[in-house]
């Protein structure tokens, strides 16, 4: 039938139980009581807490041993990422690194390059940012104009990428650059290069979100030298590299989590008084909830059987926003007359960054296009 | 091959050759199809997952949910849930199932002893199917406690009519005197029994017809012409059978989890898939009519067999409200912060 439609049922291994007990515990046992939890991935970084995480082993924890990894399954860590975000810990400093970054460096890496990254990175200290976008680059990726031209020993980068969360509390970026002139084939001559973000020539210019904070970045290249030891993969597959990618990035938990705290605290909120409409949406959020994080749980199961599940990925991202936009939205109207400051701080943190759910790791609408492939109209 | 594979492309099979468009015009209009029914039979796929011992044909409870899903993928006019919710009734009773098509009532009704028999009075209401069946079985109350009890349906005037999906459905009074053999003792949890089962099997039916929706959407966008190119090239509809997609994906799997929650009963897993799937049926069949156009609106296309069944099988048995609400006050009482505990103990 279509392809990517196909979420098998995937039951969540014994080893997973305690592993899940243990990371409920130890995260209990990090947020100070005053902490306004966030579900949202982006929404707090703590390199203290990301090192902790490290110590616990819960950092690249699918990577093989020889790199610090824990060798678990993808089931395992799957477990470890919903627990960290349905808690609302801040988890934003290390979750690139972890969720894809390493993960690239692995399949497509030189050994030299995994020695040197994956052991900082699960021990909680070497945090990576995604270099992708540009000003001019958007949904629209392969055409990217940041260029790379071969020297003696390496590469000289000049240009820009956009929207690099955290790229001025990390230490690498992964860029996608234009290696070769553009040709017919758009997807051709691309290249994906590890730039040290503490060079002298980037630069990076925080950029005020609409919340008020400063969260991602414009990052300018100006013959920015990348030894050819830094080059990940072969010179010209970034497109296929990039893709690769994506399957990570789109099918997580954090792709329909992100307002779970909203849910939270407004279930805190009716406490033992609520009414029909309001115990209607609670049980409509739940319904749906549940569900997505079966089929995220299946992706999972298809990432570990060593499947690349790009458009169940989509498929999950496009649900998982809609969804993930709509908790606010529905929660606001039937929320009592009377709320607490926690409360009404959670919603608000949630609205002002509802935005970006739709577009960070592709837009609805590109998620669309790709699962109207797997659909064979395209 | 593998059993379940077996038993999908059985049923489907024989679907594809004696569940056309035709049948399904003719039992709307008051033809029972009886070669249908009796194919079914005799291949075994009304009654799976029942024991043997109480009449079936043995194998796993998923089996049956899964014919079922895969007859309303193609609308067929059977009472195929109600007799698998009887004769589930039954085993879990210890009783012989009836034979043939037989018919359920969620409605509540009253026992009383009279002589060496029981007295069953009450209101049924909308019985699918109930004029084409022998039986009814119903749950009866008295102050002691919850009793199976099978109805024979011949001496019983009702009421007929049809439900949004063309199939037949009945009001009718019993007040009728049922030998001691036709009354089976059993715990209060039947009523609850009966209600899920009823849900459970709607989730299904309506996840079977999603995706067949689904797939005649897609394949009218790519057969379509206008504008000089088949419709399915246009972003816009493509970005609406996306959406129908995820839709579909997320029923698919909601329905999924049933297989498991038939035993023992997880009346939480149902109400989810119920309420899900109900919740999915307003934009789901908005998209695929919205594709079809003018088409899909026609009693003549086949869209409509799927559609007007999926706005009818959602307030079934419980509506998408009925199951938030029974959500809500489970995850309410749970305590705010137990709130992720239920969704992972949920699996």
């Amino acid at each position: 039938m279509f392809q990517g439609l196909q979420f098998e049922p995937v039951k969540l291994p014994q080893s997973s139980v305690a592993l899940r007990a243990e990371v409920r515990a130890f995260v209990e046992g990090e947020l100070a009581a005053d902490y306004l939890r966030n579900s949202d991935f982006n929404a707090g970084e703590s390199a203290e807490f990301s090192q902790r995480l490290g110590q616990q082993g819960w950092i690249g924890m699918t990577w093989p041993k020889q790199y610090g990894g824990a060798e678990r399954s993808f089931l395992d860590r799957y477990v470890v990422t919903e627990e960290l975000l349905a808690a609302g810990a801040p988890v934003g400093a290390h979750w690139i690194a972890d969720r894809q970054s390493g993960g690239q460096l692995l399949k497509f890496g030189t050994e030299a390059q995994r020695l040197e990254y994956l052991p900082r990175i699960v021990r909680g200290e070497c945090y990576f940012s995604i270099g992708m976008s540009e000003p001019d680059t958007g949904s629209d990726l392969a055409s990217v104009r940041t260029n790379g031209v071969k020297v003696d020993g390496g590469w000289l980068l000049n240009g820009s990428k956009i929207w690099s969360s955290g790229a001025h509390m990390n230490h690498y970026m992964i860029a996608l650059v234009r290696t070769e002139p553009q040709s017919t084939n758009r997807h051709a001559g691309l290249s994906q290069f590890i730039v040290d973000l503490h060079d002298p020539n980037v630069t990076v210019k925080g950029i005020l979100n609409l919340a008020g904070d400063s969260d991602f970045n414009h990052v300018f290249f100006d013959d920015v030298f990348v030894p050819d030891a830094s080059v990940i993969g072969t010179p010209g597959n970034g497109w296929e590299q990039v893709v690769s990618e994506l399957g990570y990035e789109r099918s997580g938990p954090e792709r329909f989590l992100s307002a779970f705290r909203v849910l939270v605290e407004f279930i805190r909120e009716v406490g033992d008084n609520p009414n029909a409409a309001q115990l209607a949406l609670i049980g409509r959020l739940l319904a749906n909830l549940v569900t997505l994080r079966r089929m995220s749980i299946s992706v999972a199961g298809m990432l570990e059987a060593g499947k690349t599940p790009i458009t169940e990925a989509a498929l999950i991202k496009d649900l998982g926003n809609t969804y993930e936009r709509l908790v606010p939205e529905l929660i606001r109207v039937l929320a009592p007359a009377k709320t607490s400051q926690r409360f009404q701080n959670t919603l608000h943190q949630c609205i002002l960054h509802a935005p970006s759910f739709t577009l960070r790791g592709g837009t609805r609408e590109i998620l669309r296009g790709v699962i109207a492939r797997g659909l064979g109209l395209r | 091959m593998n059993e379940q594979q077996l038993i999908t492309d059985t049923i489907r099979r024989i679907l594809q050759d004696q569940c056309t468009k035709a049948t399904v015009d003719a039992a709307e209009a008051g033809v029972w199809p009886a070669g249908l029914w009796q194919t079914l039979e005799d291949n075994g796929l009304t009654l799976a997952g029942i024991s043997e011992a109480s009449g079936g044909t043995g194998g796993e409870l998923a089996a049956s949910l899964l014919i079922i899903r895969e007859a309303a993928s193609v609308g067929a006019p059977l009472p195929l849930a109600e007799t698998f919710i009887a004769a589930r009734l039954c085993e879990l009773v210890g009783a012989q199932r009836p034979v043939g098509p037989v018919t359920v009532s969620g409605s509540a009704f009253t026992l009383t002893q009279e002589g060496a028999g029981y007295r069953l009075q009450g209101q049924a209401e909308s019985v699918a199917f109930a004029n084409l069946c022998s039986t009814l079985i119903v749950v009866g109350s008295d102050a002691s406690g919850a009793y199976l009890c099978l109805v024979p349906l011949a001496e019983i005037s009702q009421e007929v009519t049809q439900t949004m999906a063309g199939d037949p459905q009945s009001d009718f009074a019993i007040n009728c005197l049922l030998p001691a053999s036709a009354v089976f003792a059993s715990d209060a949890g039947l009523s609850n029994q009966l209600w899920c089962l009823g849900a459970a099997t709607r989730s299904v039916m309506m996840a079977g017809a999603m995706t067949s929706i689904l797939e005649q959407s897609v394949q009218y966008a790519m057969e379509r012409q206008q504008f000089g190119r088949p419709i399915a090239q246009f972003q816009a509809i493509q970005q609406q059978l996306a959406v129908l997609a995820g839709e579909v994906a997320a029923c698919q799997r909601a329905a999924d989890s049933l297989n498991e929650a038939l035993v023992p009963l997880n009346e939480f897993d149902i109400a989810i898939a119920k309420a899900r799937i109900s919740e999915a049926v307003g934009s789901a069949t908005d998209i695929a009519h919205q594709v079809h156009g003018a088409m899909g609106y026609t009693m003549e296309h086949g869209l409509n067999l799927r559609t007007r069944r999926l706005w009818s099988w959602r307030d079934e048995y419980g509506n998408e409200d009925h199951w938030q609400q029974s959500i809500g006050r489970y995850v309410v009482t749970q305590g705010a912060d137990n709130t992720w505990k239920t969704i992972t103990d949920a699996g």
